[in-house]
């Protein structure tokens, strides 16, 4: 992919941002070609988010229809598009975000998606699928050299998962410097230099972040990190419940999903030796539907995720951010 | 209805699920944030929505403010944005007003009506007016900001947090006008002197912004005499006058200001015994620097506005941008800079340059000289949609008076070493005790010279620019002599006299009362002549104690973050450093603003 020079009507439309990341990260993110996966309350903040910035072309796949509930909590889609395919339904406001971008819609099942249908892409955001599929397009992803991240809303619990397999990323940082020559006698206060410096990030594949009980791998890796996070732990949780159940907890069964959530808890923590009492089961009250507030926060983390991914600038999260659902705090926790 | 059950969020407080639909939300700007925030309100279920926003769209608005779009551009931001999120859910009754949120329109009963009222704007003096009306009112208020990769989320509510103004804000940066006119040592001193010269050849005359040399300089003097034998400054006519007599002819003003101008510099010695002295440049030389020959696209935006140019490009871009000046001018009585005005820009970036040039100061790309000289804050979708989602998690909460759980979150730019992307204090920020804005009484000290400070200038320098009254009365304790009246046509006959022709003196007490912020300030006089040069010409102080100690603010209960106060997110005032020794100090007409624009500028303090 070509980086191609930026033209006047790109500079004043991408001005604030170019004046933070510089025009090479802007020239990056043009030729950026992203597959988001996923596009309900945290898939359409995403697709907002990575449009505005100012990518070359963003693919939106989803197989799901519109409900009636959907164009209450999604903002791409209108409500005379119930019973439409949600993907087809969010591109016309989608485009509309930034007429530079090409955005298609993509309505097949994920499942049945040939491996070289992932190789194209310069990254992959997903959200909503069970692990199965997504250790598979993490495979794919890392045999052709494209980044991957993977995250999800349940309720007011957010998460995201890095794979940027070897990042490179350049970082500006301020440092004093003394001055060399002295311009003004009267001046003593030490002068900031802004230096570019660079940095590597190797991220673990995911297959060795998220393990599940069952599975017969070892998270002996993962166990040596004396104060996990408990929230690294409800996520796994609420993963191995949508594969066991292929859908998200839901409101209309909440006291049977609450029950089976409590026994996939001890499961999973028994697995990691992680005490049962530092994962309150009140949590399991918030992990219901998509928060919007934290669809919107969790969709400005994951797509400046990708914005960093794709030029390369700033250091990115390493490799696993968790929100709390109650504190409202956001915290990277590195696993494996 | 039970469509409206659908758009309430589970996984929240029940109580607030029942309040949401029921509530009733002033949302103040529809900017970045403003978007974000009307949104995720509309998304949640509430159903009774104000916004108020007074700008109108720009396109440099467009790569976040997502309810706009390019065909918007010139519209104002609240009309549109209700239109918007009307268009996608007809049922959200809003009401926009595109309108000053300081306009007495908006007095303490427009504020009760609302449960909440949550800011998104980018200037501080708005955010004053609104943390007084909130307090005034007693309405809980959450405060939002981002800059860059940062942001802040803040609740503020009467007794039980720390208002807006609790802890003094560093002032806006000012130069001392003889670094600007004399001796720059930084490429911001050749910016703010260009932009001085684009106002004194195009500009409204401004006597602060003389861009000569200033034989005033008490370092040019030797002995206490001045090291040149013209009394004062070059006499010249009005650089203005002087300007249209030779019909803006380029190569005239350029040796004017780049060469013997900087001759007359040379000859104050005492000036450069310490420093590099200037190097004169002709109209003749400056074409011979033409530097990097390489044929280059001139059409590309690295090309033209990334590099640093040439001098003999600037040369060529200050005649250029002086002839489009000139026609411009020729229909208008004076021409207001504006960053975005291309020629405008284009003729301060060409000087700064070649003033750089001049002193051996580095020289900048135009890209870069905008940021400085129009005061852009960057911003980015991301960092808005964060923070915006923290007010609107937070506004579920206050709906329920859940006070204790809305400490302040702040959004830090990931780096290598925190592991908190989004942190919250551990508690509420307690009220100062002496703020003279939410404490029980009122009350600051007042440095000024009584016998040179005119009442006007003690309304508009003080009481409005620098305490933020929109419309104050003021009374002098124990005489009851009414000195400034908000009501027309009753003091303006005190407006030109001094303080103590009004017996104010040090030691009186001003009662100063604004009736559209229900606010009530105690004003102790103290008698206070400014020394040096560049002394302010005033300061204000809540606890004269806080003259002496101002090092020990700033600490925040988990250490976490380095800045109090964060950041707007459009188009504002320059973040500056950390101020010297007096963060109260009044903006002194002998120094030099960086930007003495309009509103809609502002000033943001970033994290150094």
């Amino acid at each position: 992919m070509t980086e191609q020079q930026l033209s006047t009507v790109e500079a004043e439309l991408y001005d604030r941002q170019i004046r933070l990341w510089g025009i090479k990260s802007q020239e990056r993110l043009r030729a950026a070609n992203i597959l988001l996966i996923g596009v309900r309350g945290l898939g359409s903040e995403i697709a907002k988010n990575i449009m505005l910035s100012g990518i070359n072309s963003l693919v939106i796949l989803d197989d799901g229809e519109v409900t009636e509930e959907e164009p209450q909590t999604n903002f791409l889609i209108n409500q005379d598009s119930i019973g439409m395919k949600i993907a087809d339904a969010v591109l016309v406001k989608a485009q509309a975000l930034n007429p530079l971008v090409k955005v298609s819609a993509d309505t097949s099942d994920l499942a049945t998606k040939d491996p070289k249908f992932f190789e194209g892409f310069t990254m992959i955001i997903a959200t909503r699928i069970k692990t199965d599929l997504l250790m598979k397009i993490d495979k794919v992803c890392r045999a052709n050299n494209v980044k991957l991240i993977f995250g999800d809303v349940f309720g007011s619990f957010g998460y995201s998962v890095s794979d940027f397999q070897e990042h490179d990323y350049y970082e500006d940082q301020l440092r004093l410097v003394s001055k060399k020559r002295v311009l003004d006698a009267t001046e003593t206060k030490p002068e900031k230099e802004t230096v570019n410096v660079k940095g590597q990030i190797v991220y673990p594949e995911l297959n060795k972040v998220l393990i599940l009980p069952n599975t017969k791998q070892s998270v002996d890796h993962i166990k040596k990190v004396k104060r996990r996070n408990e929230y690294f732990f409800l996520m796994l949780i609420l993963l191995e419940f949508r594969n066991r159940q292929n859908r998200n907890p839901d409101i209309e069964h909440k006291e049977k999903d609450i029950a089976l959530l409590q026994d996939i808890k001890i499961a999973v923590l028994d697995l990691y030796g992680f005490d049962h009492n530092k994962l309150n089961d009140v949590l399991f009250e918030l992990v219901f539907g998509e928060v919007v507030p934290v669809c919107a926060v969790l969709g400005g983390v994951i797509a400046q995720e990708v914005i960093k991914a794709v030029s390369q600038k700033e250091v990115p999260i390493n490799n696993v951010f968790l929100f709390d659902p109650v504190t409202f705090c956001g915290k990277e926790e590195t696993v494996a | 209805m039970a469509a409206v059950a659908h758009s309430v969020p589970y996984s929240i407080d029940a109580r607030a699920r029942d309040l949401i639909p029921k509530s009733k939300v002033l949302l103040v700007g529809a900017g970045g944030i403003g978007c974000e925030v009307l949104k995720n309100l509309a998304l949640s279920g509430f159903r009774d929505i104000e916004i108020i926003d007074l700008d109108t769209i720009d396109v440099s608005n467009l790569n976040r403010q997502f309810l706009f779009r390019k065909e918007h551009v010139g519209k104002p931001k609240a009309v549109v944005a209700r239109e918007s999120i009307l268009a996608h859910n007809p049922n959200v009754k809003i009401k926009a007003y595109h309108d000053s949120i300081l306009s007495s329109d908006y007095g303490l009963n427009f504020f009760k009506r609302f449960n909440l009222v949550l800011n998104a704007l980018d200037n501080r003096t708005a955010r004053n007016h609104v943390n007084r009306m909130c307090l005034a009112a007693d309405i809980p208020l959450i405060e939002s900001g981002t800059s860059g990769y940062s942001g802040q989320v803040e609740l503020i509510k009467k007794g039980a947090t720390q208002c807006y103004e609790c802890q003094p804000k560093p002032p806006q940066k000012t130069f001392p006008g003889c670094t600007i006119r004399n001796t720059p040592s930084e490429p911001v001193h050749c910016i703010v002197w260009s932009k001085h010269l684009f106002n004194q050849l195009f500009g409204e005359d401004d006597p602060d912004q003389d861009v000569s040399p200033d034989a005033e300089d008490p370092e040019a003097k030797i002995n206490g005499e001045n090291s040149v034998t013209e009394s004062g400054n070059i006499k010249r006519l009005s650089t203005k006058q002087w300007t249209q007599d030779i019909e803006y002819d380029p190569e005239k003003l350029f040796n004017k200001f780049f060469s013997e101008d900087i001759n007359y510099l040379l000859s104050m010695e005492n000036l450069w015994k310490t420093r590099t002295p200037p190097k004169p440049l002709s109209w003749k030389d400056a074409a011979a620097l033409v530097g990097d020959k390489t044929k280059k696209d001139e059409n590309s935006v690295r090309v033209r506005d990334m590099e640093v140019w040439s001098i003999a490009k600037c040369a060529q871009v200050f005649a250029d941008s002086v002839t489009t000046l000139k026609k411009e001018h020729a229909n208008k009585d004076f021409l207001v800079w504006d960053k975005d005005d291309q020629p405008a820009m284009d003729f301060v970036a060409a000087c700064a340059n070649i003033r750089a040039y001049i002193f051996s100061i580095a020289q900048k790309s135009k890209f870069e000289i905008k940021s400085i000289a129009g005061n852009i804050i960057p911003a980015i979708a991301t960092a808005n949609a964060m923070i915006a989602g923290l007010v609107v998690l937070y506004a579920f909460r206050l709906l329920v008076e859940d006070y204790e759980k809305c400490p302040s979150i702040y959004l830090r730019q990931k780096s290598v070493h925190s592991k908190f992307i989004l942190a919250a204090d551990k508690q509420l920020t307690k009220a100062n005790p002496v703020c003279y804005v939410c404490s029980p009484k009122p009350f600051v000290n007042v440095f000024v010279n009584v016998d040179k400070m005119t009442v006007k200038e003690f309304e508009s320098e003080v009481l409005k620019n620098h305490l933020n009254m929109v419309a104050p009365d003021v009374v002098l304790d124990g005489k009851g002599v009414m000195v400034i009246s908000s009501e027309e046509g009753e003091t303006e006959v005190n407006n030109d006299k001094a303080l103590s022709q009004l017996s104010i003196v040090d030691g009186s007490i001003l009662k100063c009362d604004d009736f559209l912020q229900n606010y009530e300030l105690t004003v102790a006089v103290n008698q206070y002549v400014p020394v040096e040069k560049d002394d302010p010409l005033f300061k204000v102080v809540a606890n004269p104690e806080e003259l002496k100690a101002k090092e020990t603010q700033n600490g925040k209960e988990n250490g976490a973050t380095s800045s109090k106060d964060a950041e707007s997110d459009e188009d504002d005032l320059m973040v500056v450093d950390e101020v010297a020794e007096d963060p109260q100090e009044g903006s002194s007409s002998k120094r030099r603003k960086l930007n003495n624009d309009s509103d809609d500028e502002d000033i943001v303090e970033v994290p150094l």
